[in-house]
């Protein structure tokens, strides 16, 4: 550990990028979390997330862009980190993990970056590279995940506190409570829906009785 | 006055002639031509065949009833066509052969379907080379004929071939109605005793094999030997990799050999028909509604699938997509095939009467016919109950429906023609010379997706790479990559002084940029230790 270090906070993600082990220590010593800059990734993370459906190259490009809606991106970007964030906060809370809803949020986002850095690069690559070539972009987009993840591994055992099998089975029980809370919120959905179509009936037929 | 009515008569007369026009080319087919974009979404097509007319059995002179003439009973006299389950025409005689399945009978015509020019054979006898009990006075009949197949031999003489279904037996037969063959059932170690063996359509390549279709066989048509022996199976269908046969696979591991018997077996789905080209490939076809396995197949002799799409992902045939519309689900079975001369493919699809042509190379190019509405029943020219069977002569289609009891005939539209002409010349290698009539079409159809890869390959011919990926470009992956190879090279070196320049230009930048780094933060350390 680095006691020495004195980073703006902008810098704190590239740091833990290329300090993937002992990185985070460092963080959670300094209190380096930022929201601001947890933000900014979480939105190119959804940015990078749609230039990944429009700008890829043809050659690559497997979306239907007949009709592009950003919805669903916004969803599988945003709302699943989010998701994450609070499925992750609401189990650890219970199992001893020290960490608040904010470092979660932030140490979470600054895991993405490589990530977002190799999906950058596979965008740019696949306009210039051949169907033969397909090897460099999986190369690319695979290192990045297994970075991230790494990375998030890293996240996860440092803001809880947690020794390395208890950050696995926690982070296999945070994407169980994601599906739990996302069923839930389709539900809740539908229910309102109902409701409120319940309820507008009712206002119709009154509608309809006095009107006479 | 008189001009300004002069006028108005002129411009009336010129709207109502306009609209006669525009009533003239409205009052067209029965079907929407349509074809499939790069998502596979069904996009609008102009019509590639229309009906040229419709033929059934009084047309041919089939049911006509002489009433002067009393000393013949109605059974004997000529009836209608019944249940016409197959047609074969011999390209270099222009012959047409008509299965009436139901009147257990073959019809021989020709392609004006004239009356003078129609034949009918229903009884046969054996030739001369048969033993006593099928002397040449013994006669025999057709029971429910279904398939025909007609070739010449080596000496020239004309050999019909004629699946008879309900007697279990193919037979070969001269036009004089002298059988030379019978291909019946065959011994029982190559034939399952519990099996069926009733032929439903018969195939006959370069060297006197003959294929047989039976529809109780899974393992691909029953091949026979010249002599009239069975040679085995040919072309068998895979099983589908349904999650009922992967679950199968894995309880096989675990199971006893008595829980593996008693489990459902998979087997593939039987061929309903096929065809042979003039290159002897063979073509067949399977009628099923939930599997999109072996739909069709270009086998080459050793029975080997060639159609399949270099290994990346198997072809679709037919209608993309399954739809489900009012109670009726709407999802394709091919139930006949048919290659022309230049080697087009045509599918017929029993479920929605469509016929589908393809290229050789399996391009869609052109869909038409339909099914009949409920309460129009197929009435209408163009529109079908129930499809038996595809022939093409010269150009023009002919589909058998088997409950309309007609033959309707399909001639080539114009932008039909255009497409036609601009493929032959693409397949001839003429790229510059099938530009113009490509150009052409995508002036009447600017939808139709083949028009842009021929352009592709056009400019890509003439080595103008950026024009070629333009045109490549959302319509085929492996036309953009060819012409995007070419363009990025000469990109390349067109570019290299400069891509070179900009390197080094960086790569100093950033050296620069470090040292100055590297002073600055010295001298800043030096002011530090200077203050304390």
């Amino acid at each position: 550990m680095r006691f020495d270090l004195d980073l703006p906070a902008w810098k704190w993600p590239f740091y833990v990028m290329r300090h993937p082990f002992e990185g985070y220590d460092d963080l959670r010593w300094k209190k380096g979390y930022n929201m601001k800059v947890a933000w900014v990734i979480v939105i190119a993370f959804f940015i990078v997330s749609v230039a990944s459906a429009q700008l890829t190259g043809f050659l690559f490009n497997k979306t239907y862009v007949k009709v592009f809606n950003v919805i669903p991106y916004f969803s599988s970007s945003v709302i699943l980190f989010l998701t994450w964030v609070v499925g992750n906060w609401s189990l650890c809370t219970l199992f001893d993990g020290e960490g608040t809803m904010k470092n979660i949020f932030c140490v979470s986002a600054y895991a993405l970056l490589p990530y977002l850095f190799s999906q950058v690069i596979v965008i740019i690559a696949s306009n210039f590279l051949l169907r033969t070539e397909s090897g460099f972009i999986s190369f690319f987009q695979y290192l990045g995940m297994v970075w991230s993840i790494v990375l998030m591994i890293s996240a996860m055992k440092t803001v809880h506190q947690y020794s390395i099998p208890k950050t696995l089975a926690a982070m296999f029980f945070t994407i169980v409570a994601m599906a739990i809370i996302l069923f839930l919120a389709v539900l809740l959905l539908t229910l309102f829906q109902q409701v409120f179509v319940f309820g507008y009936s009712v206002y119709t037929e009154l509608m309809y009785r006095f009107s006479i | 006055m008189s001009i300004l009515k002069k006028i108005a008569a002129a411009a009336l007369s010129a709207v109502v002639s306009l609209t006669a026009l525009s009533a003239v080319a409205s009052a067209d087919e029965p079907y929407t031509g349509y074809n499939y974009d790069w998502w596979g979404d069904p996009i609008p097509s102009q019509n590639g065949f229309v009906v040229d007319r419709v033929v059934n059995g009084s047309d041919m002179g089939l049911d006509l009833y002489d009433y002067s003439d009393r000393s013949k009973s109605m059974q004997t006299q000529l009836k209608d066509l019944a249940e016409p389950s197959d047609i074969f025409i011999d390209q270099k005689f222009g012959v047409f052969y008509v299965v009436d399945s139901k009147n257990n009978r073959l019809i021989i015509t020709n392609e004006d379907f004239s009356p003078d020019a129609t034949s009918v054979i229903e009884e046969l006898h054996y030739g001369s080379e048969y033993p006593e009990e099928k002397s040449p006075i013994k006669k025999t009949t057709f029971k429910n004929p279904q398939g025909v197949y007609v070739r010449t031999d080596n000496d020239g003489n004309t050999l019909i071939f004629v699946a008879d279904y309900d007697n279990n037996r193919v037979v070969m037969f001269t036009p004089d109605k002298e059988i030379k063959m019978e291909y019946v059932r065959p011994s029982k170690d190559v034939f399952d005793e519990d099996k069926t063996f009733n032929p439903k359509k018969v195939i006959v390549d370069s060297a006197f094999n003959v294929y047989v279709i039976v529809p109780s066989v899974t393992q691909g048509a029953v091949q026979f030997s010249e002599d009239g022996r069975c040679n085995g199976f040919y072309g068998a269908n895979r099983v589908e990799a349904t999650a009922e046969v992967i679950a199968q696979s894995f309880w096989k591991l675990i199971y006893s050999r008595e829980q593996i018997i008693a489990m459902r077996r998979s087997v593939a789905i039987s061929i309903a028909n096929l065809d042979i080209d003039d290159e002897g490939f063979i073509y067949t076809v399977t009628e099923n509604k939930t599997s999109d396995t072996d739909v069709l197949k270009k086998l080459n002799p050793a029975g080997t699938n060639i159609f399949i799409n270099l290994g990346y992902s198997d072809y679709t045939y037919g209608d993309y997509a399954t739809r489900y519309y009012k109670g009726v689900n709407y999802a394709s079975a091919i139930t006949d095939v048919d290659v022309d001369s230049e080697g087009n493919i045509y599918l017929l699809d029993f479920a929605t009467g469509r016929v589908f042509q393809y290229t050789d190379e399996c391009d869609l190019l052109f869909i038409f016919g339909t099914k009949g509405f409920k309460n129009s029943q197929g009435t209408q020219k163009g529109t079908f109950r129930s499809v038996s069977a595809v022939e093409t002569y010269k150009g023009k289609v002919y589909v058998v429906d088997n409950i309309k009891n007609s033959i309707t005939v399909f001639r080539q539209t114009e932008f039909g023609a255009i497409v036609q002409k601009a493929i032959k010349l693409f397949n001839e290698g003429l790229y510059d010379e099938a530009k113009a009539p490509w150009e052409e079409v995508l002036r009447r159809d600017a939808n139709y997706w083949l028009a842009y890869i021929g352009l592709g390959n056009a400019y890509l011919n003439q080595n103008d790479y950026g024009t070629a990926m333009n045109y490549f470009y959302r319509t085929s992956r492996a036309g953009y990559n060819r012409a995007f190879k070419s363009f990025r090279i000469e990109f390349i070196r067109a570019n290299f002084t400069w891509m070179l320049i900009i390197v080094l230009v960086i790569i100093v930048g950033l050296i620069v940029l470090s040292y100055v780094r590297k002073t600055l933060s010295k001298k800043k350390a030096a002011k530090k230790g200077g203050t304390e």
